[in-house]
């Protein structure tokens, strides 16, 4: 380990349980501008030599700790996929950015035609790629998060009260994205992002657990219904609002991740143990997927083939919005 | 150059720190000092820069000087503790995060120090308290921080 930093006795141990599995060195970096959770920058991904965890340089103590932890736990379960199975990410190619942007399109198309106001042409036909990547960030991420978190609670006591805190923000955060854009997105599109978010909170705040983080703290539009009788919420429409629908469709997200995380999460720590957790990620992935009909958008390739993607993007969404439109499409649009 | 010049050339050292340039910094405090060896501040900044460069036995040098100028330093206290556990004197580094805590209650590093160092001497449940109090003013700084890039 390389880092000058002064640390917890057990964010000691995470670290060197990790280079000694991973058979690997990891150095940490403090930087004023990193991301609030940190950022991993490691070996299986990127075409590095040596894993990197980067974290707020305002985080001096128990957040630093947490952040740690986390990106720990997250390399080992990429390390130990690497190690033994191999390890994949959801990446994307032609074929599958075109069903994706066909799909979010007509469901575009479904909502216009309800809508008073329509969006620009130019307007909507931008949207697709962009709600495409929103959905692919969110669900690269949002499964492996409540692994991370389970295993960090049921083997890190000290850092609970930490984890609390982050999550509480996280989760408010996750909430407020995209709500600058709630009358733009298809309505499905906005209800699928919100309940993956509701659906996870819900799971950390059973499995943690805490009434703290019960995803409706977030939602703003609960706070009309403070107390409401639910004969009273039904008769203001309640039932037709996209949080309404957020909270049906992620109570059947919750039942979906339940099933998957099914998981011992105070094991020892092995290498196996670890490409469990990877395998349990994949098929929660998976499963998230076929529920929200998007199997087909996404592949499971290496990272390369993401970070090649990535460099693709603006070919792909010109390459699917032809295949959409064909020559009813202008090039000043694509 | 005159003694007037030294906050000027502490402000742009500071910079430097900020940068990660810790060389820059210290040849910076270095003449701070050789104009004014009496102020505080320069032998605490330098300590600051040379813990950041793992010169901590030298930081702890600057910190003695800092606080012998004036005792109630609590950032020079805070310092101290914090080379001091770097060279594995957590006894000291102990005394010095306590004397830092106790002068500046709202010193999260000095905390979070303290609650190491109790840690390692087998003082589990005092570390907690540390640690709880380190982490909730680390909260307070991280709220404010959100709230001012919300701001911007």
């Amino acid at each position: 380990m390389k880092t000058n930093m002064p640390l917890t006795k057990p964010i000691r141990k995470v670290i060197s349980d990790t280079e000694r599995l991973l058979d690997t060195e990891l150095t940490l970096l403090r930087k004023p501008d990193a991301a609030p959770g940190g950022t991993l920058i490691d070996v299986y991904t990127y075409n590095i030599d040596k894993n990197i965890i980067i974290f707020p340089a305002n985080y001096i103590g128990l957040l630093k700790d947490f952040v740690i932890a986390k990106q720990c736990t997250h390399l080992l379960v990429k390390g130990a996929a690497a190690k033994k199975s191999g390890y994949r990410v959801l990446s994307y190619n032609e074929n599958s950015v075109s069903t994706g942007l066909r799909q979010i399109y007509l469901d575009a198309l479904k909502d216009e035609a309800k809508k008073e106001k329509k969006l620009p042409v130019k307007k909507l036909i931008e949207m697709l790629f962009i709600l495409f990547r929103q959905f692919h960030e969110d669900i690269n991420e949002l499964p492996w998060n409540p692994i991370v978190n389970a295993r960090i609670y049921t083997r890190m006591e000290q850092l609970r009260k930490t984890q609390l805190y982050i999550l509480l923000k996280d989760g408010k955060q996750d909430m407020d994205e995209m709500m600058d854009m709630m009358d733009i997105v298809p309505r499905r599109y906005f209800v699928l992002d919100k309940s993956m978010f509701y659906a996870r909170d819900l799971y950390l705040a059973k499995t943690l657990p805490s009434d703290k983080l019960m995803p409706v703290i977030n939602i703003p539009q609960m706070k009309k219904f403070d107390h409401l009788e639910v004969k009273e919420m039904l008769t203001t429409r309640w039932t037709q609002t996209a949080w309404y629908q957020s909270k049906v469709f992620g109570d059947a997200m919750l039942t979906i991740m339940e099933k998957h995380l099914n998981v011992d999460w105070g094991a020892d720590i092995s290498l196996d143990y670890y490409a469990s957790l990877y395998d349990v990620g994949v098929n929660l992935t998976n499963a998230l997927l076929s529920y929200m009909t998007m199997k087909d958008w996404f592949i499971w390739e290496k990272p390369q083939h993401l970070l090649a993607a990535e460099q693709q993007a603006a070919v792909y969404e010109k390459a699917a919005l032809k295949r959409i439109f064909g020559d009813l499409i202008e090039d000043s649009l694509v | 150059m005159p003694v007037s010049e030294v906050p000027r050339l502490l402000k742009r050292a500071e910079l430097y720190v900020r940068q990660t340039k810790y060389r820059e910094a210290l040849v910076l405090y270095d003449e701070a000092i050789r104009l004014e060896p009496k102020n505080a501040d320069g032998w605490c900044h330098r300590a600051a820069a040379k813990i950041e460069m793992e010169r901590y036995a030298d930081a702890v040098a600057d910190c003695d000087h800092a606080i012998l100028l004036n005792q109630n330093y609590a950032d020079a206290w805070s310092k101290k503790g914090l080379a001091l556990y770097q060279l594995g004197q957590y006894v000291q580094a102990l005394a010095a995060a306590t004397r830092a805590v106790a002068l500046n209650a709202n010193d999260a590093t000095a905390w979070y120090v303290k609650g190491i160092c109790l840690e390692e001497t087998g003082k589990s449940e005092e570390a907690e308290i540390a640690y709880a109090k380190s982490l909730e003013l680390e909260i307070l700084l991280d709220i404010k921080d959100e709230k001012n890039r919300v701001r911007k």
